[in-house]
């Protein structure tokens, strides 16, 4: 009898492992969507939403520290405003890593097109079924329709969350580039009424996308 | 016979690495973000960036993740073929904005912000961000 671990089978033997978890992984996708429902895609949108939500309350924090920081910084010395000039460019980097989330043909805008038309061609079906009896079709007539107001609601609502990191992100960008032009002409004081002003926009910028944030509801089965 | 083995499965181990690469891990490269506004907003107009046909704007608007370089906005001419409107600057982590007047035949791109056309072999306008 051959021993597992000589000869030829000690080669192949781990080979077959890894070729099983190979298999494994290109499978696993099709696997998954074969479980999918009707209800899956509003449910994935819903989700995608929540976490936006929490990815949204980190920046909000990072939001509220940068102002801080670069409202803490003195008019002396050159160092100060690299630091804020850092400052802002984590801030814009951390704007954008939000803006790729919501942008159109972004994760949640081609979840929410798939939940909103997944509703829309289940109320088609719907009106066209005559398995069920006229009050059990208006109730799931009625329930579809308020999900896909649901729907429609959060990615009109996303939309405006959409322009309001660009209108942060390209506020962010206007004003390091004005900074920077500044410091190439050395005018100090203006630089730091500058950023004491960005501060201050940030802040209101800041105080709107959290209410509008907050105010996103997300569609519930 | 040892290191035969351990060859071969680190090259399997390769192999399954390079098709979970393929089979939708995305390749993260620098990014930045092109606004497009349509005036008047509700309009029709088939445009594409960088040859890939946009979905229809939502209320005239539409921010697009782009990798870093220049891209090409166009829209459809006569029998389809693309007329491109400007070229569009993306820079990491910055967006460029960009209005696209329908009103004119063709239409036509008002940047935000623009290099002057110094360069007498650029016809077409260079929105930057």
């Amino acid at each position: 009898m051959k021993s597992f671990r000589s000869g030829k089978t000690a080669i192949r033997r781990p080979s077959v492992i890894v070729g099983g978890m190979l298999l494994f992984l290109l499978l696993a996708a099709p696997v998954r969507s074969a479980e999918t429902d009707a209800i899956t895609p509003v449910e994935d949108f819903s989700r995608e939403l929540d976490k936006l939500k929490k990815s949204f309350d980190d920046l909000g924090k990072k939001i509220d520290g940068s102002a801080k920081m670069i409202d803490g910084l003195s008019a002396e010395g050159a160092s100060d405003v690299d630091k804020a000039k850092k400052e802002i460019e984590d801030l814009r980097a951390a704007v954008s890593s939000l803006l790729a989330v919501v942008a159109d043909g972004g994760t949640l805008d081609k979840l929410g097109d798939t939940a909103l038309s997944r509703a829309r061609d289940k109320l088609k079906e719907l009106e066209r079924d005559n398995r069920f009896k006229q009050e059990e079709k208006d109730f799931l007539i009625e329930q579809w329709r308020r999900l896909r107001d649901d729907t429609d609601r959060a990615t009109q609502e996303l939309g405006s969350a959409r322009s309001r990191f660009a209108e942060l992100l390209r506020m962010l960008q206007a004003n390091e580039d004005f900074i920077d032009e500044l410091v190439q002409i050395r005018q100090a004081q203006k630089v730091i009424d500058v950023i004491h002003q960005l501060t201050r926009e940030i802040r209101g910028t800041s105080d709107q996308l959290q209410r509008l944030i907050n105010g996103i509801k997300s569609p519930r089965a | 016979m040892g290191s035969r083995r351990g060859s071969s499965v680190a090259q399997l181990l390769m192999a399954v690495v390079g098709a979970v690469s393929l089979a939708g891990c995305p390749f993260i490269e620098d990014a930045g973000y092109v606004e497009i506004k349509l005036a008047p907003a509700e309009t029709a107009t088939a445009l594409y960036l960088n040859s890939r046909r946009l979905k229809r704007l939502n209320k005239g608007t539409a921010v697009l993740r782009e990798n870093v370089g220049t891209a090409e906005l166009a829209t459809e001419g006569n029998q389809g073929r693309l007329i491109v409107l400007c070229d569009i600057e993306v820079r990491k982590d910055r967006i460029t904005a960009v209005t696209i007047s329908v009103l004119d035949r063709p239409p036509r791109c008002q940047c935000q912000n623009s290099i002057s056309n110094t360069d007498a072999a650029r016809v077409r306008p260079y929105c930057v961000g």
